[in-house]
């Protein structure tokens, strides 16, 4: 069954295409990589599938919802990982994870655990007191990765998900993602890093131009995704890029 | 990276320019470090003003300035208003300027980076590039005080010159005034980087504060104050040497002391958040977030409350002036009542300081619930910051019922209109009105189109009688309901906005 769902999705702006005829489905129990160049449509795609910005044309669904119908239903079921997101700077982490889960409704005993549960797995623990903006950055985005996992959502997107974090909590974020897909969650990461992909995912769609122009299935692929990236890549987007002697 | 159609055949790396491939540069002089820094920051001041503020349009600023400058410094002297106290008043506005100015060293601060959005400025990597941190501030201020020398300061000092009337000495006073207005400007953003400086040295902010109370009490107690008018309106080459030599004096001090790498001790916080929460008659976690914002960011629920203060003395001051010109004591309540109302203009600023309509875009709320929020915030803001103040004036000067209760309808119906004309014209970023000379002068319109005849009404109606009250209540009611129609509007329109991404 499919935790998502894109057919024909176009947008652009100022007469400049952003989307142009993207599609793709992702089933549950996935860990989806949206690999792609810089400018090749893959934020504004996540922004679209979690309504936060309305397509020109297409259909979508996720989770059971129409993001362009009804975003706040959307937003409420997933969790979002924005890029470059920040927690708002005079709160604390504690504070902040309250707000959220009191907007999304979670009971009051719930949260506590929930705080404390995931302070522990990403090593907040001594910093939930702490403002944000006195947070370094890595610990910003370890906030902004646990706020969109504390209502536990059947499907959570992550833009460029292991960004400013150190190697040890990239690790026990690739295990949280691991064991969060094996209860039959799904997962949407949208990256650059083809390495970051090859890492997590189960299954990428490689992104140039505005669409999807390869599908992969890591688990039995047998060409180096690099290869796969550079070859459709080029094809789709023809880019002034510099030769390299290696 | 070497482009293998250009690289040398033999692979050998060649390097004809010096220090270039070989992981050691000549360090430039320091001189030519300022000017590519110089040019480099004036390049930047335009793209921002081009880019964010909608191209040229933020030139039709300095035209309204003008404008506004010459008209009221007319108006003023018209109705009988000495010419010297009219160029005070100007300066006063200038110095005010320039202490609002110098909190560009605060660069990085959560205000200005709600103010420029999520935009990155030189003056942000200013540690990434091999020039002291403090030179690089000295430049950017240096850059900031000729830019607004000609943009913002050159029109007042044109606006105000009439003043004095126009003749053959016109060319000369406007460059005199300019100067002065100018020294004056440069003077209160080198007064806030000193204080930014002492904060960066360690000087807690209460004890900052207290200086600057104590400073001007004994300014005014000692008769510099007086000292200080002189110096402005004698414009004579002595006075403004004075005025340059303690400018440059004060700005190199602040310089001086500034520490680049001062970093603040990391602050924790006890929960606030369900505590704000539970205190508040609504359980909207989104009004929750924004009074929590609100109180824990540096001034706390004190930054609106003393924003008014400056209005409400500013007022209060001048009211006696203004009796002595007219030759009649305005009706406080009504007076009051239609300037405080102004305020939902600042305190509604506060609200909209610490965040933006794309951070709530990942969470199950929608654009209009937190305009919604916003409201409700205000009011719980709006009404102890503008009210308190008007029941000391009503107190104060001695209303009577009938005008306390239509100067209270007026601070209400008022407040509620103005702040509709903020959000409808700015959305979240009231901020803007700054640069945006069209949405300034739409919002200059809004505002006198109510506030000038009820400042009319406040000297005609003295004391109000009971017709002119419950008149006076029906155009304050009518101008909320005006008010809410253009928030509840907006608030879909910039949700619009910020769906199509366009906002």
């Amino acid at each position: 069954m499919s935790a998502i769902r894109v057919r024909d999705l176009t947008k652009s702006f100022a007469g400049v295409d952003a989307v142009s005829g993207m599609g793709f489905d992702v089933d549950r129990g996935e860990l989806f990589g949206f690999l792609g160049p810089n400018g090749a449509g893959k934020t504004t795609t996540i922004k679209i599938l979690t309504g936060q910005l309305r397509p020109d044309s297409g259909a979508v669904e996720v989770d059971g919802t129409d993001p362009s119908v009804d975003p706040i239903e959307t937003r409420r079921r997933v969790g979002i990982v924005p890029e470059g997101g920040v927690p708002p700077s005079f709160f604390t982490p504690r504070e902040y994870f309250t707000y959220v889960s009191r907007l999304r409704g979670l009971e009051s005993e719930i949260v506590e655990r929930r705080i404390d549960e995931w302070a522990e797995r990403l090593g907040l623990q001594d910093r939930l007191e702490t403002i944000h903006t006195d947070l370094s950055r890595g610990q910003q985005q370890k906030v902004m990765i646990a706020q969109a996992f504390l209502h536990e959502p059947d499907v959570v997107f992550i833009d460029e998900p292991l960004a400013n974090l150190d190697p040890l909590v990239q690790e026990q974020v690739k295990r949280q993602l691991a064991d969060y897909v094996d209860d039959d969650n799904t997962a949407f990461l949208s990256t650059h890093n083809i390495d970051v992909a090859e890492d997590l995912c189960t299954r990428v769609g490689i992104v140039a131009d505005g669409k999807i122009v390869a599908e992969r299935d890591l688990d039995t692929a047998d060409e180096p995704l690099l290869d796969v990236f550079l070859s459709t890549v080029d094809e789709a987007q023809p880019r002034d890029v510099p030769i390299v002697d290696r | 990276m070497t482009n293998a159609s250009e690289a040398p055949a033999d692979g050998a790396t060649e390097c004809t320019e010096p220090g270039v491939g070989t992981g050691h540069t000549e360090t430039p002089p320091i001189r030519t470090q300022l000017a590519v820094t110089a040019r480099a920051l004036a390049r930047e001041e335009w793209r921002v003003h081009t880019t964010l503020f909608g191209g040229y349009r933020f030139l039709t600023m300095p035209i309204l300035i003008t404008l506004f400058a010459g008209g009221t410094a007319w108006l003023l002297t018209e109705t009988g208003t000495a010419p010297d106290a009219v160029l005070i008043g100007i300066h006063v506005c200038a110095l005010a300027f320039g202490l609002y100015a110098g909190t560009a060293g605060f660069a990085g601060s959560a205000m200005l980076e709600d103010v420029f959005g999520t935009h990155q400025f030189l003056l942000g990597v200013a540690d990434t590039l091999p020039l002291s941190r403090r030179l690089f501030l000295g430049l950017f201020l240096v850059k900031d005080a000729l830019f607004y020398g000609c943009f913002f300061v050159l029109p007042m000092a044109v606006g105000a010159v009439g003043v004095s009337g126009f003749s053959g000495a016109t060319p000369i006073s406007l460059v005199g005034q300019w100067l002065s207005l100018w020294l004056v400007f440069v003077g209160g953003m080198a007064v806030t980087v000193g204080a930014i400086s002492a904060r960066t040295n360690g000087v807690p902010t209460w004890a900052i504060a207290a200086v600057a109370l104590l400073a001007a009490v004994g300014a005014w107690a000692s008769g510099w104050l007086d000292g200080g008018t002189v110096l402005v309106t004698a414009h004579s080459p002595v006075s403004m040497a004075i005025l340059a030599l303690s400018t440059v004096l004060v700005g190199a001090l602040a310089l001086a002391a500034y520490k680049p790498t001062h970093v603040p001790p990391s602050r924790t916080a006890p929960e606030r958040f369900e505590g704000i929460r539970r205190l508040l008659p609504t359980d909207d976690p989104l009004v929750a977030k924004a009074l929590l914002e609100l109180g824990r960011s540096s001034g706390g629920f004190a930054k609106p409350f003393v924003s008014v203060g400056l209005l409400f003395g500013l007022v209060a001051g001048s009211l006696g002036i203004v009796e002595s010109i007219t030759g009649v004591a305005p009706a406080p309540g009504i007076f009051f009542g239609g300037i405080l109302g102004v305020s939902a203009f600042t305190t509604y600023n506060w609200l909209t300081q610490f965040d933006d309509v794309s951070d709530y875009l990942v969470l199950p709320v929608s654009v209009v619930d937190v305009f919604r929020a916003k409201q409700l915030a205000f009011l719980f803001v709006g009404l102890p910051t503008a009210g308190l103040p008007y029941l000391l004036a009503v107190v104060w000067f001695d209303a009577t019922p009938l005008d306390a209760i239509a100067g209270g309808a007026v601070l209400v119906g008022y407040s509620g209109y103005y702040y509709g004309l903020t959000v409808a014209l700015a959305g979240f970023s009231p901020n803007e009105f700054l640069f945006d000379g069209g949405r300034f002068a739409a919002f200059g319109g809004g505002v006198a189109i109510a506030l000038v005849p009820t400042l009319l009404a406040a000297f005609v109606l003295t004391p109000p009688s009971v017709l002119s009250t419950v008149l006076l209540v029906c155009a304050s009611a009518l101008l909320a309901g005006v008010g809410f129609v253009l928030s509840t509007r907006a608030a879909t329109y910039w949700a619009d906005r910020s769906m199509a991404g366009t906002a």
